[in-house]
């Protein structure tokens, strides 16, 4: 049995991209009325050291309110992922009005190179990191 | 024409058919209605009245043990799965799990947050749209009436 997805998996990244940056744009509103506090990084938090996605948080908020210095002095990484929405956006809207077939599973080699380009991705990303917060 | 092996298997064939496991937004909203009565009691009680800030920290303990691990254990269904009509099971019978694999599960969850919170994302691409501690625990969330 071959189970179907109805969105590919970058759809699904970008439905999930899009829903970060629609908190994103309220985010400040949420915690300066509730209270909450942000959230915190693990790996920073127990070892000082920046993980690959540390800045998200700021850049998406940044970027949802047009400070495009700020995001990208922040976290070039949301700057990536809002480029990877903007191509697969009209994909997901073709699908979701049934102008496109369902997804096909993607060959085992394509999803070899997937994991490699987004493990490049993140490798460069903790390096910018590690550079933003003085540890290279 | 009639078949000359009447009673044989069907041939294998790529038949496709609706994913049995509950997608990430299903899992999300899940989540999101499971702990929203602990976090509108945070932000009303312990931000207005300081003094009630163990009482609401008992509530929400007592809600997670209620709510999370012996509905979402014993039934499959907490409020919010309930609610988003998914449910949790073993990947191996596909029977709720039993409410100290739940609170087990839940603990697991930490392994989640520890990389950065990529083991929550896991769903999105993952073939059984499983976390980690999902992985860790062999549980899926599947949507409900899939026959998993």
């Amino acid at each position: 049995m071959v189970i179907r997805r109805m969105y590919s998996v970058p759809e699904h990244i970008t439905m999930a991209s899009l829903c970060a940056g629609a908190i994103g744009a309220v985010y400040p509103v949420i915690t300066a009325h509730s209270g909450l506090p942000g959230l915190p990084c693990p790996l920073r938090t127990l070892t000082g050291v920046p993980c690959p996605f540390c800045g998200m948080t700021t850049a998406t908020v940044a970027l949802t309110h047009g400070q495009w210095a700020t995001a990208a002095s922040t976290s070039p990484l949301a700057y990536l992922v809002a480029a990877f929405v903007v191509a697969t956006t009209p994909v997901l809207l073709a699908r979701a009005a049934g102008l496109t077939r369902p997804p096909r599973p993607w060959s085992a080699a394509a999803r070899r190179r997937t994991r490699y380009a987004a493990a490049t991705v993140v490798a460069m990303s903790w390096v910018f990191q590690l550079h933003r917060f003085g540890f290279v | 024409m009639a078949d000359p092996y009447p009673g044989a298997p069907p041939p294998y064939a790529a038949v496709p058919s609706a994913s049995p496991y509950a997608n990430w937004g299903q899992r999300v909203g899940a989540y999101l209605i499971d702990i929203a009565p602990i976090v509108i009691l945070e932000i009303i009680f312990v931000r207005l009245v300081f003094a009630l800030f163990i009482v609401v920290m008992i509530a929400s303990i007592g809600w997670t043990i209620s709510n999370r691990w012996y509905q979402g254990g014993t039934t499959g269904q907490s409020l919010g799965k309930k609610a988003l009509r998914i449910r949790l099971v073993s990947e191996e019978t596909g029977q709720p799990i039993g409410m100290l694999m739940a609170f087990v599960r839940d603990i697991c969850h930490i392994v989640d947050s520890i990389i950065c919170y990529i083991g929550w994302l896991f769903p999105l691409w993952d073939a059984k749209r499983q976390t980690l501690a999902d992985k860790i625990v062999r549980t899926v969330v599947i949507t409900d009436g899939t026959g998993y």
